[in-house]
């Protein structure tokens, strides 16, 4: 699953919620997989800040 | 002309006469040609029959003596004098009685800046006709050449310009000079030859600079076969060629015309320091437009992890107030409340008495209050 994919998830989700429409059980469901879908996105921005900052640090490096 | 010789055993002799007259006979058999020089020591002798000068090679000085037939020359009334440029049309010839060797002139025109620079137009326009100048033809010049060829003289200050101007500009730079002919008669094959040299060296754009001069000092510059050498050179060409107000041919047929040889140089490399600033400033928004957008998708997943969070909650609540609200209802609904306005709940048996005709005088009923109740018996029914 790709960042964007995994976000447009998510969205879809948190507006299912707040729609009101669906029953309790299936809300707490949509709950826990929304959950688990910001962990995903949460740690590909991480990684992604990550591999930001070692780019900086090399380049700052690299310059005379 | 059969040319006798005398045999003394087995060596073969020739008179003087019979030798001169054996060359004569084979001069005589070379073409007519024209001759370019410059006219020097005019002998001009009422009763001589012809007029004798001697031709000069301006460039290497080299002589050829001249005869013309003096009615002839006369009759052109060209009033030469000492340097004079002339075409002469003529062959040569030997003066048999004292062996001397000679052109003997047919025709003479003067050929000075006038005829220059006809010549010049002419052969113009015929490459012109050509499409040799065409505008579509002029190719740009690399961005950032590899390897810069430069053709110049072999001490000209043209040369230090260029070197200059691209050092300068672009410190890296890879030149292959070569040095060459850059006036005279060898120049334009000289020149010529230089561009293919280098062009085989791998260069990918070739600088001919020559600095300012005489009219005649760039008369090589306008010849057909450099011009051509330049026109069909494979990599694009810069040509800085005399002065701003000179145009020589070759500048028509280069890719690109500087007016100085430093103008030259600055146009075929990248200004380094610039290049580098840009790249810089390319790379900065490289790093700030990363972290930008990672800071967009940051606030976008809180944003919505925030939402996600309160949706439940807010569903729960929903919940529980339609509840509430059911919890209201079904207390409205329970006789509970209409009891304590002080109504009764009368059973007979199990059954709720709605109509005085469910029961019979003497009967027994439970009666039920907000509080607590009474058994009882009927006394009438109406």
């Amino acid at each position: 699953m790709t960042f964007e994919e995994a976000q447009r998830e998510l969205e879809q989700i948190v507006q299912r919620l707040e729609s009101g429409e669906a029953p309790l059980d299936e809300a707490l469901k949509l709950w826990e997989r929304g959950e688990e879908l910001h962990r995903f996105c949460k740690e590909r921005l991480d990684a992604a800040e990550g591999k930001i900052e070692e780019l900086a640090g090399r380049a700052n490096a690299a310059k005379p | 002309m059969k040319v006798e010789a005398i045999d003394y055993g087995d060596r073969k002799v020739y008179s003087v006469g019979a030798f001169n007259r054996g060359v004569s006979s084979w001069l005589s058999r070379l073409p007519t040609v024209w001759v370019e020089g410059e006219v020097t020591e005019l002998r001009r002798q009422a009763r001589w029959a012809s007029v004798f000068f001697t031709l000069k090679d301006p460039q290497d000085g080299s002589c050829l003596g001249v005869s013309m037939p003096r009615g002839q020359f006369d009759g052109l009334r060209l009033e030469l004098a000492d340097g004079d440029r002339v075409h002469v049309y003529g062959r040569p010839e030997l003066f048999e009685a004292r062996g001397e060797f000679r052109l003997r002139a047919l025709s003479l025109e003067r050929f000075g800046l006038g005829e220059h620079l006809a010549a010049l137009e002419r052969l113009k326009r015929k490459l012109a006709d050509e499409g040799l100048f065409a505008a579509e033809r002029k190719r740009s010049l690399p961005l950032l050449p590899k390897r810069i060829g430069l053709v110049t003289g072999n001490d000209a200050a043209a040369k230090r310009d260029v070197l200059t101007a691209i050092t300068t500009r672009f410190p890296p730079a890879n030149v292959l000079v070569a040095e060459t002919y850059v006036q005279g008669p060898r120049a334009a094959g000289a020149v010529a030859e230089a561009l293919r040299a280098l062009c085989r060296e791998g260069v990918d754009v070739v600088v001919v600079a020559r600095g300012g001069g005489s009219f005649e000092d760039l008369l090589p510059f306008s010849e057909e076969r450099l011009v051509r050498a330049i026109a069909d050179c494979p990599v694009p060409v810069v040509s800085a060629v005399g002065h701003e107000q000179d145009t020589p041919l070759c500048d028509l047929a280069a890719d690109m015309r500087a007016s100085t040889p430093s103008v030259a140089g600055r146009l075929v490399v990248p200004d380094l320091a610039q290049l580098l600033e840009r790249l810089d400033r390319s790379h900065s928004g490289l790093e700030r437009g990363a972290r930008r957008s990672l800071e967009r998708e940051r606030q976008r997943l809180e944003r919505t992890h925030e939402r996600l969070g309160r949706a439940p909650r807010l569903l729960l609540e929903r919940g529980r107030a339609r509840l509430e609200q059911s919890a209201g209802r079904l207390r409205a609904l329970s006789p509970k409340a209409t009891l304590e306005r002080g109504y009764a709940i009368v059973r007979s048996g199990d059954e709720i008495v709605r109509s005085g005709r469910a029961v019979e005088a003497g009967e027994r009923v439970d009666v039920e209050l907000a509080e607590g109740g009474f058994g009882a018996r009927v006394e009438e029914t109406r």
